[in-house]
C-alpha cells in the first residue's frame, strides 16, 4: 500500500498560546512494500507525522492517501494500520495470547482462524512458548516483539513503529532491529519506522526520510543520503563520528581551509562550510601535502585509530576548542604532538554555502 | 482481508455525532437527577402552606410568587412550653455551636495529624511499621463500637451532667474525642514522604532541629495537602448527628443536624410543616455549599486523591 | 543516638496516641469486655456475672435485630453494585465528552457536600404521596401515585426510597474518584485499542474496567463498609424515632445499636449494644476480607 502525504500540516497550540508547526507542509510518498525510516532529532515532527498517518491525531491541513483513498476522515480503527508504540502499550492485564488476539476479536475474525493466526504470529516473532505469560513477566525485548505481533496479526496494510527500540539495551537493540527487518521482508508490509538514531535508521531502512522542525530535509536510500547530503543539517545528522565542518573559502576555484589547499571546485569566490567525513582523510606524509595539523590526541579502538586535532593550539577555554576527527588505519604509528599531512578524498568532502545548502 | 478496512466515512461520522448527543443527554439527565433534591428543597421552602399542599405539586414558580415566610417563621419565638422564648428553629445558636466545634476539632486534628505524620514519614523508631499498621486497622472498625463506652468516659470526666452541664463541658465532649484521624495521617504521610531525603540531611548538616525542620520546611511544602485536610475536616461537624445529640443535655448546646429532625411536627396534631422543614434544610445546607464553592478545587482534588491513594 | 531518636518520635506521637488510647483503643477493648457482662450497669460499673455468650444470644434471638441485619444487607447489596456501575458509566461518559467536563463534575459532586439529615428530609418530601415531585414525574409516564413513606407504605416502597437516597448520596465520591482514576490510565492503551479496532463497549469492558479494578475493589470495600453503617440517611428519611412507616420497619444494625443509647440506667442494655456493634464489626471484617480474597483473582496488578 503506497502512502502519500500532500501538504500535510499539524499545528499545535502551546501553553503560552503560540502556534507550533509540528509538521509543516509535508509532501511525501512512501512506496508500497518498503521499510522507511523517519529520522530526526527529538521534536522534529517525526512522531507527529506517524500519528497523523495512524489517525490518532488530526491534521490541521493537507491530505493523506492510502493508495487512491483519502484517509483524513477515516478513524484510526478503519485505516487498517498496525502501530507499535514506543512503550509498547501492551495491555498489562492480558496475557501475550490475549494481547495478540485482541485486534482479531474486535474485527470479529472467526475463532479458529483467529487462534491459528495468533499462534502463527507468535511463531513469527519467536514467542510461541510465552503465550500464557503476562507482559510484566517478559523482558523488554520480548514485550517489544509481542507489540509487533499484535500490530501484525490483523495483516494491516501499513505497519507503523514509533521509536520501537528506544527502551531496549544496546545489544538487544541490534538483535531486534535485525528481527524487524526480517519480519518486514517476510510480510512485505509497507512500514514506517520512526527513530532519532541515525545508525538504526540507516541499517534498517530501504529509504530514510530526514526531518527537522516539521520539514522534510531529504529522502533517499541511506547510503545515498549519507554520500550526498543536500544540506549541512543532514550531513551533520548522519554519520558517527559526526562529519567535520570547517570554515573555509573558495578562491580562484581552489578550496582553502585556513589558507591550506584541500581541493578544487569550479565555483565563484565565496565563504563556505566544508564538511569532511572522518574517514575522508588520507595521510600523506611523504609529499608533505599542504593540509596539515598537529595531533592532539590519539584513540585506538580495534582496527580504527581516531586522531583528534585541536585547530587552535593557543585557545585557553576548553569549551571553545575547535577540534576535528580523522579515522585512519590502525597501521599508522602516530603519536600525540606529531604533525600530520592529509589529502582529502573528494567524494567525502561536501561544500555548503553559508546558509548550509549544498553547492 | 483489506475489505475490512474499507469504511463508510459518512456513516461513521453520523454515528459519532449520534453517540455524542446520547452521551450529553445521559449526562444531563444524571445532572438533573442530582440537582432535583436541591431544587425541590429550595422550591418547597419558598411555597406557602397552600401552594405546598397543592395537588398535583407545583414544579415551577415565578420569583414574584416566592414567599419567605417559611424562613421568617423559623425565627419566631416559641410562646410557651420547655423552649419558651427561643426561636422555633434556633438556627443561629446551632450554627454558632457547629462553627465553634468545627474550628476546635479541626485545630486539634491538624496538630495531632501533622505531628504524627511527621513521625511516621521522617523519623526512624522501633515499632513504627507495626504501630502504623495497627492505626490503619482501626479505620476498619465501625465507630459505633466506640460510642457507648466513650459516652461513659465523657460522663466520668464530668463533661456530661443533666443538671449542671456547662457550655465548656459540651465543647470538650464534642471535640476532644474527635481530634484524631488516622485517615488524614495516612494522607499527609504520603505527601511528607515525597519530600526528598536530601532536604532533611541538608538541614541536619546545618544543625536544624527536627521540629524546626518540620515547621520551616515540611509544613510549607505540604501546605496544599494540609489546607485540604483542614477544609475536609471542618465539614465533618455539619454531619455529626448522633454524638452531639447524645452528650448535649440542653437543646441550645446542639449542632445543626440535631435541630432538623422532628422539630417541625406539631406533636398535638401530628401535622408536619413541610415549608418550614425545607427552609431549615436549606439553611443548614447553605453554609456547606458556600464553603464548597469557595474551595471547590482544593476539596475536589483532596477527595479524589484520598480515594486514589487509599 | 538511636534511643534519643526513639524518644523523640514517641513525643511527636504522644498527642495522637493519648487521645486514641482513651477514645479508640480503650472503648474497642471495653466493648468486648462489656459484651461479656450480664446485668451490667455502666455508670456504677457493676455486673451480675460474666457470660461470654449471653448478650449475643439475646441479640441474635431478637426479631428486630434480624430485621436490622436483613435491611442492612439489602441496602449494602443493592446500593453498592448499582452505584459503582452507575458512577463508572458516568465517569467514562465524562471522559469521552469534549466540553463541559468540569461543569458536570462539579454538579455531580454536590451530594458530597450536603448534610445527610437535611437532604434526607428533602427526599422525604420528594417522596410525599400527594405533594411530592417523584409521584408527579411518575405520573408523566402514566404510573399512578405510590405511597412511599406514608403510614401504610409497603416495605418495598420504603426500601426503594431509601435505596434511591443512598445511591444518590454515594455517587458523588465514586464519580470523582473514578474520573481521576481514569485520568491516571495511560492514554497509550486507548490509542492502542483504537488501532486494534476495539469498539467503545469493548474498550470499557476489556481495558477500562480491568485497569481500574484495583480502584474498583477499594471503592467497593469502602462503600460496603459505609453501607453497613447506614443510619443518618434512615433518620433523614424516616425520622429519629420511628425508622419507617410501620414502627422500625426500616431499622438498620447501627440504628439497632443506637436504640440502647439512652439505656444507661437500665441493667444490661449497654451490653446488648456492645454485642450488636461487635457483630457489625465482624460482618464488616468478614465481608471486606471476602471481597479482597475473591477479587484477588480478578484484580490485575
Amino acid at each position: 500500500m503506497e502512502i502519500k502525504m500532500a501538504n500535510l500540516t499539524k499545528i499545535f497550540i502551546s501553553k503560552d498560546k503560540k502556534e507550533v508547526h509540528a509538521v509543516d507542509h509535508v509532501d511525501l510518498v512512501i512506496p508500497s512494500g518498503k521499510l522507511i525510516g523517519l529520522l530526526g532529532p527529538s521534536g522534529c515532527g517525526k512522531s507527529t507525522t506517524l500519528y497523523l498517518i495512524a489517525g490518532l491525531l488530526r491534521q490541521t491541513e493537507g491530505e493523506i492517501y492510502f493508495g487512491e483513498e483519502e484517509m483524513s476522515e477515516t478513524p484510526p480503527e478503519k485505516r487498517g494500520i498496525g502501530l507499535v508504540f514506543q512503550n509498547y502499550a501492551l495491555y498489562p492485564h492480558m496475557t501475550v495470547r490475549e494481547n495478540i488476539l485482541f485486534p482479531l476479536e474486535n474485527l470479529k475474525v472467526e475463532k479458529e482462524e483467529a487462534k491459528k493466526r495468533t499462534f502463527e504470529m507468535a511463531k513469527l516473532v519467536g514467542l510461541e512458548e510465552m503465550l500464557d505469560r503476562k507482559p510484566k513477566e517478559l523482558s523488554g525485548g520480548q514485550q517489544q516483539r509481542v507489540a509487533i505481533a499484535r500490530a501484525l496479526v490483523k495483516t494491516p496494510r501499513v505497519l507503523l513503529l514509533d521509536e520501537p527500540l528506544s527502551n531496549l539495551d544496546a545489544r538487544l537493540r541490534l538483535q531486534t532491529r535485525e528481527e524487524i527487518k526480517r519480519i518486514q521482508r517476510e510480510t512485505k508490509i509497507t512500514t514506517v519506522f520512526v527513530t532519532h538514531d541515525q545508525e538504526e535508521a540507516m541499517s534498517i531502512s530501504d529509504e530514510i526520510v530526514v526531518m527537522k522542525d516539521g520539514i522534510i530535509q531529504q529522502m533517499g536510500e541511506p547510503q545515498e543520503v549519507y554520500d550526498k547530503p543536500t544540506n549541512l543539517f543532514v550531513a551533520k545528522f548522519l554519520g558517527n563520528p559526526q562529519i567535520n565542518v570547517f570554515d573555509g573559502e573558495i578562491k580562484n576555484k581552489e578550496i582553502l581551509i585556513e589558507n591550506m589547499f584541500v581541493g578544487k571546485r569550479d565555483l565563484p569566490d565565496q565563504k563556505v562550510f566544508i564538511g569532511v567525513r572522518p574517514e575522508g582523510f588520507i595521510i600523506d606524509q611523504e609529499n608533505k601535502s599542504s593540509f596539515h595539523f598537529k595531533v592532539d590526541l590519539v584513540e585506538t579502538i580495534g582496527r580504527d585509530t581516531t586522531l583528534i586535532f585541536d585547530m587552535q593550539d593557543d585557545s585557553i577555554n576548553i569549551l571553545d576548542k575547535k577540534t576535528f576527527k580523522a579515522i585512519i588505519d590502525a597501521g599508522f604509528r602516530i603519536k600525540a604532538g606529531d604533525v600530520v599531512h592529509f589529502n582529502i578524498k573528494p567524494e567525502k568532502m561536501h561544500l555548503f554555502d553559508i546558509n548550509g545548502t549544498i553547492l | 482481508m483489506a475489505d475490512i478496512y474499507v469504511s463508510n466515512v459518512k456513516a461513521y461520522k453520523a454515528k459519532k455525532i449520534a453517540s455524542n448527543v446520547l452521551l450529553y443527554a445521559f449526562l444531563v439527565i444524571v445532572a438533573l437527577t442530582i440537582l432535583l433534591p436541591f431544587y425541590w428543597m429550595i422550591l418547597s421552602s419558598l411555597k406557602s402552606t397552600v401552594q405546598i399542599e397543592q395537588v398535583p405539586p407545583i414544579l415551577l414558580m415565578a420569583p414574584s410568587d416566592w414567599k419567605i415566610t417559611n424562613y421568617t417563621d423559623l425565627f419566631v419565638l416559641v410562646q410557651s412550653g420547655q423552649r419558651a422564648g427561643e426561636p422555633l428553629f434556633p438556627f443561629f445558636t446551632y450554627m454558632k455551636n457547629t462553627v465553634v466545634v468545627s474550628i476546635i476539632t479541626t485545630i486539634g486534628t491538624t496538630i495531632t495529624t501533622v505531628l504524627a505524620a511527621f513521625a511516621f514519614a521522617r523519623l526512624n523508631f522501633k515499632g513504627r511499621d507495626i504501630l502504623f499498621a495497627i492505626l490503619l486497622g482501626t479505620m476498619m472498625v465501625p465507630g459505633e463500637i466506640f460510642i457507648l463506652t466513650n459516652f461513659v468516659t465523657v460522663y466520668r470526666l464530668g463533661w456530661y451532667s443533666i443538671s449542671n452541664q456547662t457550655y465548656l463541658d459540651v465543647l470538650l465532649a464534642m471535640t476532644i474525642p474527635f481530634m484524631t484521624s488516622v485517615f488524614y495521617i495516612f494522607y499527609l504521610r504520603q505527601t511528607f514522604k515525597q519530600i526528598p531525603n536530601e532536604l532533611y540531611y541538608a538541614a541536619k548538616v546545618d544543625g536544624t532541629t527536627d521540629f524546626k525542620y518540620l515547621l520551616k520546611v515540611m509544613i510549607p511544602i505540604a501546605l496544599p495537602t494540609i489546607i485540604t485536610i483542614i477544609i475536609l475536616n471542618s465539614m465533618g461537624a455539619w454531619s455529626a448527628y448522633i454524638w452531639p445529640a447524645l452528650i448535649s443535655c440542653k437543646d441550645e448546646y446542639r449542632l445543626v443536624s440535631n435541630g432538623l429532625r422532628g422539630a417541625f411536627t406539631d406533636t398535638s396534631t401530628g401535622r408536619t410543616d413541610y415549608g418550614q422543614q425545607m427552609a431549615a434544610s436549606v439553611l443548614v445546607t447553605l453554609p456547606l455549599l458556600i464553603l464548597f464553592f469557595a474551595f471547590r478545587k482544593q476539596i475536589m482534588r483532596g477527595v479524589s486523591r484520598s480515594g486514589i491513594k487509599g | 543516638m538511636e534511643k534519643k531518636n526513639n524518644l523523640r518520635a514517641w513525643l511527636y506521637l504522644a498527642p495522637l496516641l493519648i487521645l486514641m488510647a482513651v477514645f479508640t483503643f480503650y472503648p474497642l477493648i471495653n466493648a468486648f469486655i462489656v459484651s461479656s457482662y450480664k446485668g451490667y450497669l455502666p455508670l456504677s460499673g457493676t455486673a451480675d456475672e460474666i457470660d461470654f455468650f449471653y448478650n449475643f444470644g439475646v441479640i441474635l434471638k431478637n426479631p428486630l435485630f434480624k430485621k436490622a441485619v436483613i435491611n442492612t444487607f439489602i441496602i449494602a447489596g443493592v446500593s453498592v453494585p448499582v452505584s459503582i456501575l452507575l458512577s463508572l458509566l458516568i465517569a467514562v461518559s465524562l471522559k469521552s465528552i469534549p466540553k463541559l467536563k468540569g461543569f458536570f463534575q462539579t454538579i455531580y459532586f454536590l451530594p458530597y457536600v450536603t448534610n445527610t439529615i437535611a437532604i434526607g428530609m428533602a427526599f422525604a418530601f420528594m417522596f410525599h404521596e400527594d405533594y411530592g415531585v417523584i409521584n408527579l414525574i411518575l405520573g408523566w409516564f402514566g404510573i399512578s401515585p405510590v405511597n412511599w413513606l406514608g403510614g401504610t407504605a409497603s416495605y418495598a416502597a420504603q426500601m426503594i426510597a431509601l435505596l434511591i437516597l443512598t445511591i444518590w448520596n454515594g455517587l458523588a465520591f465514586k464519580i470523582l474518584v473514578f474520573t481521576s482514576g481514569l485520568e491516571n490510565i495511560d492514554k497509550q492503551y486507548y490509542d492502542a485499542a483504537k488501532i486494534d479496532s476495539a469498539s467503545k463497549w469493548t474498550v470499557f469492558k476489556r481495558i477500562t474496567v480491568p485497569l481500574l479494578s484495583p480502584l474498583i475493589l477499594y471503592i467497593s470495600i469502602t462503600s460496603v463498609i459505609g453501607a453497613l453503617k447506614a443510619y443518618n440517611s434512615v433518620v433523614g428519611l424516616f425520622g429519629d424515632v420511628k425508622l419507617g412507616a410501620q414502627n422500625n420497619s426500616m431499622i438498620t444494625i447501627v440504628a439497632f445499636v443506637y436504640q440502647y443509647k439512652d439505656g444507661y440506667t437500665d441493667k444490661g442494655y449497654i451490653s446488648y449494644a456492645a454485642a450488636a456493634s461487635i457483630i457489625l464489626f465482624f460482618i464488616t471484617a468478614v465481608i471486606s476480607i471476602l471481597q479482597t480474597v475473591v477479587s484477588k483473582k480478578r484484580v490485575h496488578y
